[in-house]
């Protein structure tokens, strides 16, 4: 499976297929509710690589992640828009879009094993937000 | 063993055997208690494949669960039967009818290494409507 993932703010990030490794999406809802909550949220991980640039390539733009997770949350670029696509055969199989998303972590880990680093990424949809939310999926792109 | 999960509301949800992986059924009474609670509750927790469709064939219904778990609680349309049928040579060893479920849980898990995404989808029955719940099975499919 591929992905992708945009993120539109001030500055444009976008990161291919040769870096995110996963994706995950939950939806959070209190588990001891006795019949539908009002309380709605949404989270989405990420997780990929830090790739180091070679043969002149421009230097990926993870670094862009790590500044966006350090915006204070009194400037408005702290909520940007993201899209996560999930590709596989030629297939969109999920398009999940968070126009007001905000980080709630951001990690990177470097070790001297490895020739890369990896890098986690949990964002949130802004709560009072939550019906801006939207989730695509099942055609075929061209 | 089979399952088939089928889901009606607004729209219907029908998942077979092809891509549920596990089924969990539960019934949610306080173990602290000294004699029969009537605090009774009753939580299903469905595992499946998420399948990027190919040959031209239709998408699976799986991003209509990742709509349904952000249906807020304002509209009638976040409850919705659910009907779950074990099938096992021929004969249906359970069928489960939830048929106020809301849901409580839902994630959706993607890697580089896999071909297919996963699902979690956690449902309660609504608290009220307990003596609604069918739990049937031992009879053989038509």
């Amino acid at each position: 499976m591929g992905f992708k993932l945009k993120v539109e703010g001030n500055s444009t990030i976008e990161l291919d297929k040769e870096i995110i490794t996963g994706v995950k999406i939950k939806t959070d809802i209190p588990q001891d509710s006795n019949a539908r909550s009002t309380d709605l949220g949404s989270t989405i991980t990420i997780t990929g690589k830090v790739l180091t640039a070679v043969d002149g390539d421009p230097f990926d733009s993870t670094r862009q992640l790590g500044l966006w997770a350090l915006v204070p949350a009194e400037n408005a670029d702290c909520y940007r828009k993201v899209t996560v696509e999930v590709i596989s055969a030629s297939q969109e199989v999920r398009k999940y879009t968070f126009p007001n998303a905000f980080v709630v972590d951001y990690k990177e880990n470097y070790g001297d094993l490895e020739g890369t680093g990896t890098f986690t990424l949990i964002i949130k949809q802004k709560k009072d937000k939550m019906a801006q939310v939207s989730v695509e999926g099942g055609y075929s792109i061209a | 063993m089979g399952m088939r999960v089928n889901i009606e509301g607004s729209e219907t949800v029908s998942l077979l055997e092809t891509s549920i992986t596990g089924v969990r059924v539960g019934a949610d009474i306080p173990l602290d208690s000294n004699a029969r609670s009537t605090d009774l509750g009753s939580t299903v927790l469905i595992e499946g494949k998420i399948l990027a469709p190919v040959g031209g064939e239709a998408a699976d219904d799986t991003s209509k669960l990742a709509k349904w778990s952000l249906v807020p609680a304002e509209k009638a349309d976040c409850y919705r039967k659910v009907k779950i049928d074990v099938v096992s040579a021929s004969q249906i060893v359970r069928q489960i009818t939830v048929p106020n479920a809301f849901v409580v849980g839902y994630e959706e898990d993607f890697t580089d290494e896999t071909g297919a995404g996963t699902f979690k989808l956690l449902i309660k029955q609504k608290r009220d409507k307990m003596s609604n719940l069918k739990f049937e099975g031992g009879f053989s499919e038509e």
